[in-house]
């Protein structure tokens, strides 16, 4: 319980830290802060220094700035983040959709990793030692070291532009899916498998599964019984912790297959320099990474009492 | 033959290895170097060819990486060229060894600072202890929240790109495990009987720290050095190919990469070449971090 009260402080913490970084982004950059949150506000791209006066005491930004931070907060929690720059609208409605791509390729990549890794992971524990077991964790663990924006275009160039069987960028349906998803669970793929491999190791050994052989269970029953079951609960971690990962870290996979995501529109922002959009998704991103991973390990300690120790394992 | 050695088969040759100490040291360096498991020994000597070439590319470079040959556009392999030119008919193996420079002292230099910087927080934690090593792991936990590509995109929007926000970047986000793993490692250590033994001997701390701390903690924390090399450098390339890492008239492998994209129906080599050598690279650390930790397993 204190533990878990601890990790909801820290939750608060980082968010009010990250918040305030990000209110504070029009006064880090260079260029008048003044003019750039009125334009987030209003929309407005030519104001008058007049106007700008005026404005600038009817939205309070001659208040000290924990007072400007305080009313910026209250506004962002009640869903008013500002207007973006580049395409005028504003840029809550724009979050929505753009998370719900992300999420959608993150969960879809992941589950695809999840299910081949938890194949080429039971077969290598089961063959341990084999060519079989040789072959596959030294495939998977070359797969660590290759990056998203090699894979991408390779993939891109071999089935989109040479053999045409499948689109090269865009995100219009089921089709437009299967290269970015390739593309981003190839590294999931091989963690996952090393982790599949190495618990399941120790579930094979345990003598539980002794027992259910010599009761007379055959193999594939035995395993899908009482292995997998078990081998699961780390693979099922690390998932989450992925999921969390990859809200933020799809960025390159969004931007070489132009997928209207979080990380594309971020990365379109900050080389426009469209200030709520940067602060909207950076938040967004950051508040959802640590809920996710508090949430997870709240949950991982409820399923499993032996790590619900306050010291040592943190 | 697979390179990674698999664990399980280490337990069957057992873990004794004696090292007869007798002939020449070369002859004792040869015999040292055959008990590395088969991915250390692969990974080191690709580490080492990687690097001694990309020392030597001012020398060994055909090219002047920035020369333009625009008659000479998008060719394939030739003598001339052994691995082609670029849109803008610049060699591209020049190219590559003058991008390996940026892309490989960028990720060591970044992984440098954040090994020294988390061990040294580590180990602190696990010394002083107390509200310090509370706040400090707490700390860990914020930066550990952090999207590692967010948060650098984020510094480039506040600083502009260059290569210290590359760097700032990856360090705030990167030292972290460093921090948790040293401090785990200290305290483990720590509460060993040779540790006590020393202690109740009247050891002074500097000698427990240098003799028994840090040899102990060593190869752990240098096999997560290594592993974690690849993903930065990884990490480099991103920032790199998207335009926010290293900047032109600078170019490393990420960038090449990017530069080369919209003409490789014409010539794949451009983006299969910067690939490859990321690739290759991040491969040989990571085997060599994999190596010392099944070294390490054997010797128990």
């Amino acid at each position: 319980m204190l533990y878990l009260l601890r990790r909801v402080v820290v939750l608060l913490t980082t968010l009010l830290l990250v918040s305030f970084l990000v209110f504070m982004l029009p006064y880090l950059t260079p260029g008048d802060p003044a003019r750039k949150i009125l334009r987030a506000r209003t929309g407005d791209l030519d104001l008058d220094p007049e106007t700008v006066e005026r404005l600038r005491i009817e939205y309070g930004l001659d208040l000290p700035i924990m007072q400007q931070y305080w009313n910026w907060l209250k506004d962002a929690l009640g869903g008013d983040i500002g207007i973006s720059y580049t395409s005028g609208r504003p840029v809550a409605g724009m979050l929505g959709s753009a998370l719900a791509n992300t999420a959608t390729l993150a969960i879809s990549a992941l589950l695809f990793a999840l299910v081949v890794a938890l194949i080429l992971g039971t077969i290598a524990a089961v063959k341990r030692g084999k060519p079989a077991d040789s072959v596959i964790t030294t495939i998977t663990q070359g797969f660590v070291a290759i990056p998203e924006y090699w894979m991408g275009p390779l993939l891109v160039l071999v089935f989109a532009l040479n053999m045409g069987v499948l689109p090269s960028a865009g995100w219009k349906g089921p089709l437009w899916m299967i290269l970015p998803c390739l593309t981003l669970a190839l590294r999931p793929m091989s963690y996952f498998t090393q982790v599949t491999r190495a618990s399941m190791v120790d579930v094979l050994e345990s003598p539980h599964i002794t027992a259910a052989r010599s009761r007379g269970l055959s193999f594939g029953e035995t395993m899908l019984k009482h292995g997998v079951r078990n081998a699961l609960l780390p693979v099922v971690t690390l998932f989450s912790v992925w999921l969390a990962g990859l809200l933020g870290g799809s960025v390159v996979v969004e931007v070489i297959f132009a997928i209207p995501g979080m990380g594309r529109m971020l990365y379109q922002a900050i080389t426009n320099g469209d200030v709520p959009i940067i602060q909207a998704s950076v938040v967004c991103v950051v508040g959802l990474t640590v809920i996710i991973t508090t949430a997870t390990d709240a949950l991982y300690r409820l399923i499993n009492p032996t790590v619900r120790t306050s010291h040592g394992t943190r | 033959m697979a390179l990674v050695d698999n664990p399980a088969s280490e337990a069957l040759d057992g873990t004794a290895r004696v090292i007869p100490m007798r002939g020449s040291a070369a002859v004792r360096g040869w015999e040292h170097l055959r008990t590395w498991p088969t991915s250390l020994r692969v990974g080191v000597a690709l580490f080492l060819t990687i690097a001694v070439l990309l020392v030597l590319t001012p020398w060994i470079a055909p090219y002047d990486p920035a020369a333009q040959d625009l008659e000479n556009r998008l060719a394939a392999g030739s003598p001339a060229h052994l691995l082609g030119t670029d849109h803008l008919g610049r060699d591209v193996l020049s190219r590559l060894l003058w991008g390996g420079r940026y892309s490989v002292s960028i990720a060591a230099v970044t992984l440098v600072l954040c090994s020294v910087f988390g061990t040294v927080l580590g180990l602190l934690c696990a010394r002083i202890g107390g509200a310090f090593d509370e706040l400090v792991m707490r700390l860990t936990d914020v930066a550990l929240a952090f999207p590692e590509m967010v948060i650098a995109m984020f510094l480039v929007a506040i600083l502009g790109p260059s290569y210290g926000t590359l760097i700032l970047a990856l360090v705030l986000t990167g030292w972290t495990p460093f921090a948790r793993l040293a401090r785990g490692l200290a305290l483990e250590i720590n509460s060993r009987d040779f540790v006590e033994a020393a202690e109740a001997l009247g050891m002074s701390r500097r000698f427990i720290v240098f003799r028994h701390l840090l040899p102990n903690a060593l190869s752990p924390l240098l096999a997560h050095a290594a592993l974690r090399f690849g993903h930065k450098l990884i990490a480099v390339g991103a920032l790199s190919y998207l335009g926010l890492g290293v900047q032109p008239p600078d170019s490393d492998w990420g960038s090449m990469l990017a530069d080369g994209q919209p003409y490789m129906t014409r010539l794949a080599g451009l983006v299969v070449y910067p690939g490859l050598a990321i690739f290759i690279t991040a491969l040989a650390v990571t085997l060599i971090g994999q190596g010392i930790n099944t070294r390490r397993n054997r010797q128990g």
